[in-house]
């Protein structure tokens, strides 16, 4: 299905390989960018005057789970706000703030995605993410798999048996398809099962062991394994004023690993409570600069009315508290936890509009290598008001409509109204392709080198950044035509699951799992390896480490 | 007429005997039936295993009468066919009809259990 | 003869993925470790089942296709209506076809859960999976659920007697309490039984939440049960360090209906204030979770969505399978992996019978004796494997065991969309 193509005299911007608004070709062959074709048989598209970019890569998203199907259940008035009728080949379904898969895809693809990661997968429902992304067309996807409240990591740990518990990192991986490690709050979701609040690295849990020693685990795993992409951590005391200590905190006991710390905003503030509520980005973004080894996404907000979801379920269980909204909670056996709170961030209040500001101002005290654009969809807000987020970060003057609006108390808790960096078209690219695909050891992503993936997104070129941005107006995914003058014309078809195979090498671990399995979990441990064929249409990254 | 309230629901008897199969004896011996109170069947002379006309405003059904661990006043009849033909299908605008808490009444037949298909019959007709 | 070993059951919300089944010939002639009714459903598997029929005719399953096609393609609103007895493989396909047709797909949480996704959607839920009722759950309150009928294993396998991590005595370390209108089975195991008046559980779980918040009804009784039992009840509840609500069609089904529920999960919510407490609706058939969830993540909404104007609308009501045939609104209906002429209030089975009907099943059910159109299938987890959803949403691959003399719910359906497709284009 994929040809030949010529995108011919577009202007080029390709951060990874140095290029920024060249006029260049690109020229693609079996779903693979290619030097010159000389053939007859070549489609050509003519960009002439229009931006030419790698595809999109979402290096973290709340897309597809149990808890994206609760979230959707939870909603129904969300998603009759944004209904999305049949269009040919294109499915139905609802948007805003947890749109149906079949929209999700879709419109990241509208935004020149063509790759997603789903941020927070349990190891125990992998089929169930599995089965919502297949439901997600086109797009190339990957999982990170929950393991920082992990009982059997707990059980090893515990026992100082620390080869074990890395194999047993290892083969979770390969048992649930998962791309990468995703630490959430390690120790926290576990206490809360029992009601306690846990909100540290450095005190003992119930199971004697530390927060921090689980991170670091899991940590030197993902080294040993030669993963392509760090641990994803969710650090501890998200939301909270003061909570920039535990940001420093995070980082100054990471410096030594690599690691992406997720949606960073949330862990810039500080004051002592929501009435003295700041921002202390500056402190922050200046100990992540230190860290090149560290990178880091934004979890920009916006003042709309959304939907909080995540793996730390005290945090979600405290912004049930604040907020009065309805409230979803799943504690999963042994592994993990799920919180689901509906919120609307408004301009009007303080704390919000705080939060508002940290998160830009972190994205303009920080190298677009180190600093990614997400709203942590849908925590912050949906994914598909990128084009706003970018508006902040690419124009001072549409900052100041809001930061105009401030009373001088409010406007002396951030630091926003003295930033008056603008980040410029190659900056937002770097941050939503080039430097995300970087971060993920996506080899073939994010860049329109020979030999990547032919994802190429083609946009015109509009009054500003964020609205040439807005809309993708022609996208090759895999080298196959999916959107043309702005509008999708193929869906059809899946794109590729991207997960890790480690060499797992301890072959008496599967006996130690199975004891494990027989005493505590719910269901037999022969049924829970995820089956090949959940698998479809897979690209192994290779490791090629071992413990 | 005295009236009772009818629930219906799952028993162990029902679900094997679907898997018999819905038009075989079996599943007709499992779920058209009415488990009453054995206090409630001597006031109304009816003994155990006697077939009884059960009725409530929106149809009625032959089963057959057994004796359980059901507080006075009360009935309880297995999920199926059979208690369908008591139940309305208004929803109240929930989409869930009432399965259970109807008010019923019945008296001893000497009609046999309706078959499933004098059920379907009653249900073409009513 | 061959052992397959970890099979998964495919009846109810249990999942029990222990089985172990002896296969000789291609039949199945022995079930370890299942229930009796899952002994029933396996060494049964082969009897009863349903064959081709087109208007009373014995056929071929392609020409029951093929007319199932023509039916379909001719009428203007179609019900496509089951499909917690299917694969969510299968359940993926009938919303694409529900989609296509611009028809209204429902299926049976309608008239058994759905009132528990109404107050879900009102009220939110905390939940947990059944391992952590194993691992940590002291206190279990079943209310309105007799699961030694409905869910037979549900108290040896999760709830009751395993031992857990945190639970070393099994049964010695729990407290069961029981709430139902009448005693059953599953009350005698209790060491509390409240026997609560019929329709009065809102009332009675209102008090248990008014008394949590420390204050005092105006009656000594509600719903038949002093207040000073339910001040010793609500002790109970607060001593838990891990307490689990499991709720059936005793709230779902009586008056008040979505409100019983949402009561329930209130009183659980509150509860987390105090201490630690999850809910858990006990879900009837194996994977009627998949059902729901395939149709929120397509399309937004649970269940009762309806595609006339091109978009998922969803209205409980108006949509649900008993108020379209009530109102007779739809001029066809397609049943799949369920029998709502036996399920359904009688005048709704009687608008079934007015109307094309085309039944697919493994076996022959009441549906089945009223259509115009039988297909048979493979059951899945017996003759076809696929993705089933346990109550509490732990996806697991059911298995296929022997080889089906029909083809799957997924390529009947699939063929019927592509057939449809043709005729349309």
């Amino acid at each position: 299905m994929s040809g030949n193509w010529l995108i011919r005299g577009g202007t080029v911007y390709d951060p990874l390989n140095g290029i920024t608004g060249k006029v260049k070709d690109i020229y693609v062959k079996n779903g693979k960018i290619v030097n010159k074709i000389d053939e007859f048989d070549i489609k050509i598209f003519d960009a002439t005057g229009m931006i030419v970019a790698p595809g999109n890569v979402e290096i973290h998203s709340h897309i597809a789970g149990p808890k994206l199907t609760a979230g959707r259940i939870l909603r129904p008035e969300d998603h009759i706000k944004d209904p999305v009728k049949a269009k040919h080949s294109l499915r139905s379904g609802c948007g805003f703030s947890v749109p149906s898969t079949f929209i999700t895809a879709y419109r990241y693809l509208s935004l020149g995605y063509t790759t997603l990661m789903e941020a927070a997968v349990p190891p125990l429902e992998a089929r169930h993410a599995l089965d919502e992304l297949e439901d997600m067309p086109v797009v190339d996807k990957g999982m990170y798999i929950l393991m920082g409240n992990n009982n059997i990591i707990f059980s090893l740990l515990r026992k100082k048996e620390y080869k074990k518990a890395k194999e047993f990192v290892g083969w979770l991986l390969n048992a649930t398809g998962g791309y990468g490690i995703k630490i959430v709050n390690p120790g926290g979701t576990d206490s809360w099962k029992w009601g306690k609040i846990f909100n540290s690295l450095s005190d003992e849990t119930d199971w004697n062991i530390k927060p921090i020693e689980i991170v670091k685990l899991l940590a030197e795993s993902a080294e040993e394994f030669k993963l392509p992409h760090p641990i994803h951590f969710h650090t501890y005391n998200i939301g909270f004023p003061g909570n920039y200590k535990a940001a420093l905190d995070t980082i100054s006991k990471l410096k030594e690993y690599r690691a992406h710390l997720t949606h960073f905003q949330f862990y810039c503030y500080g004051g002592d409570s929501w009435n003295n509520f700041r921002s202390e980005s500056v402190k922050v973004a200046e100990e992540i600069r230190k860290c090149p080894n560290i990178t880091v996404d934004m979890g920009q907000v916006l003042f709309e009315n959304t939907t909080t979801m995540t793996a730390d379920t005290p945090w979600q269980f405290n912004l049930h508290k604040i907020s009065k909204n309805r409230w979803v909670s799943a504690d999963v056996e042994n592994e993990t936890g799920s919180g689901i709170v509906p919120y609307t961030y408004k301009s009007t209040n303080p704390v919000n509009v705080i939060q508002w500001a940290t998160g830009l101002e972190l994205a303009l005290l920080l190298d677009p290598w180190h600093i990614f654009l997400t709203t942590d969809s849908p925590n912050g807000g949906p994914f598909f008001l990128y084009p706003q987020v970018i508006e902040w970060l690419t124009s001072e003057e549409a900052r100041k409509k809001i930061i105009d609006k401030l009373s001088p108390r409010i406007k002396k808790r951030m630091y926003l109204p003295n930033i008056h960096r603008e980040l410029s078209l190659a900056d937002i690219i770097t941050m939503m392709s080039a430097g995300t695909a970087k971060a993920l050891g996506l080899k073939n992503k994010g860049h329109l080198g020979i030999g990547a993936d032919a994802d190429i997104a083609v946009y015109k070129s509009k009054e500003s950044i964020s609205k040439t941005l807005s809309k993708v107006n022609f996208l090759l995914k895999g080298g196959k035509l999916v959107v043309k003058d702005g509008e999708i014309v193929d869906a059809v078809g899946n794109g590729k699951l991207l997960r890790v195979v480690t060499n797992v090498e301890d072959s008496s671990l599967e006996k130690y799992i199975k004891e494990y399995f027989d005493m505590y979990y719910s269901i037999n441990f022969s049924n829970y390896k995820v089956e090949h064929d959940y698998f479809k249409n897979e690209e192994v990254v290779p490791c090629g480490g071992s413990i | 007429m005295k009236k009772f309230e009818l629930i219906t629901g799952r028993t162990l008897k029902q679900g094997i005997a679907l898997h018999i199969g819905k038009t075989t004896e079996s599943y007709q011996n499992a779920v058209a039936v009415a488990y009453l109170n054995k206090v409630d069947m001597d006031e109304n002379f009816i003994t155990e295993g006697k077939n009884i006309l059960l009725s409530t405003d929106f149809g009625r059904v032959v089963v057959k009468a057994l004796k359980d661990d059901i507080p006075k006043g009360m009935i309880f009849m297995p999920y199926g066919p059979w208690a369908n033909l008591l139940i309305s299908v208004n929803t109240h605008g929930t989409g869930m009809p009432d399965f259970k808490s109807l008010i019923a009444w019945f008296s001893p037949v000497d009609e046999e259990v309706w078959s499933w298909e004098k059920v379907l019959k009653e249900v073409k007709t009513l | 003869m061959k052992k397959i070993d970890n099979v998964i059951c495919p009846f109810c919300g249990c999942l029990c993925d222990d089985l172990s089944i002896r296969i000789e010939n291609n039949k199945i002639i022995s079930v370890e470790k299942g229930c009796s009714i899952s002994k029933s459903l396996f060494l049964n598997h082969d009897k009863d089942l349903a064959l081709p029929t087109v208007y009373g005719e014995k056929t071929s399953i392609k020409e029951s296709v093929k007319e199932a096609v023509n039916i379909l393609s001719s009428k203007k609103h179609t019900l496509i209506y089951g499909l917690s007895s299917t694969s969510i493989e299968t359940q993926r396909i009938a919303l694409e076809l529900a989609e296509f047709l611009g028809g209204s797909i429902d299926q049976t949480s309608s008239v058994c859960h759905g009132p528990t996704v109404l107050a879900t959607q009102q009220t939110g839920i905390n939940t947990c999976t059944l391992g952590e009722v194993k691992n940590r759950a002291d206190v279990v309150l079943f209310w309105g659920s007799n699961p030694l009928e409905s869910h037979q294993r549900h108290y040896k396998r999760y709830s009751l007697f395993p031992k857990g991590m945190f639970i070393p005595n099994g049964r010695k370390s729990r407290k069961l309490i029981v709430a139902d209108v009448r005693p059953t089975n599953s009350s005698k195991l209790a060491d509390i039984f409240l026997q609560i008046d019929i329709g009065k559980d809102y009332e009675v779980i209102n008090v248990l939440r008014l008394l949590l918040k420390g204050k005092k009804p105006t009656s000594d009784i509600v719903g038949g049960i002093e207040v000073k039992k339910l001040k010793d009840l609500l002790d109970v509840m607060l001593s838990a360090n891990y307490g689990v609500i499991f709720f059936g069609m005793g709230l779902t089904m009586t008056k008040g209906k979505y409100h019983n529920v949402e009561a329930a999960i209130s009183l659980v919510r509150e509860l987390n204030f105090h201490t630690r407490w999850s809910i858990e609706a006990m879900r009837g058939h194996y994977n009627v979770k998949g059902a729901g969830s395939v149709f929120s993540w397509q399309t937004g909404f649970p269940y009762a969505v309806n595609f006339s104007l091109g978009y998922p609308r969803y209205n409980p009501g108006e949509f649900s399978a008993v108020d379209l045939l009530r109102r007779k609104e739809v001029d066809s209906m397609l049943v799949i992996a369920s029998d709502p002429a036996a399920a359904f209030p009688h005048k709704a089975v009687k608008n079934m019978m007015d109307i094309p009907l085309i039944v697919i099943d493994p076996k022959v059910s009441i549906s089945s004796k009223i259509a115009d159109v039988i297909i048979p299938t493979a059951q899945v987890g017996i003759g076809t494997a696929g993705t089933a959803y346990r109550m509490d949403g732990i996806p697991l691959r059911m298995k296929k065991l022997i080889s089906s003399p029909y083809p799957s719910d997924v390529d009947v359906l699939s063929s019927i969309l592509s057939g449809i497709k043709e005729v349309k284009k």
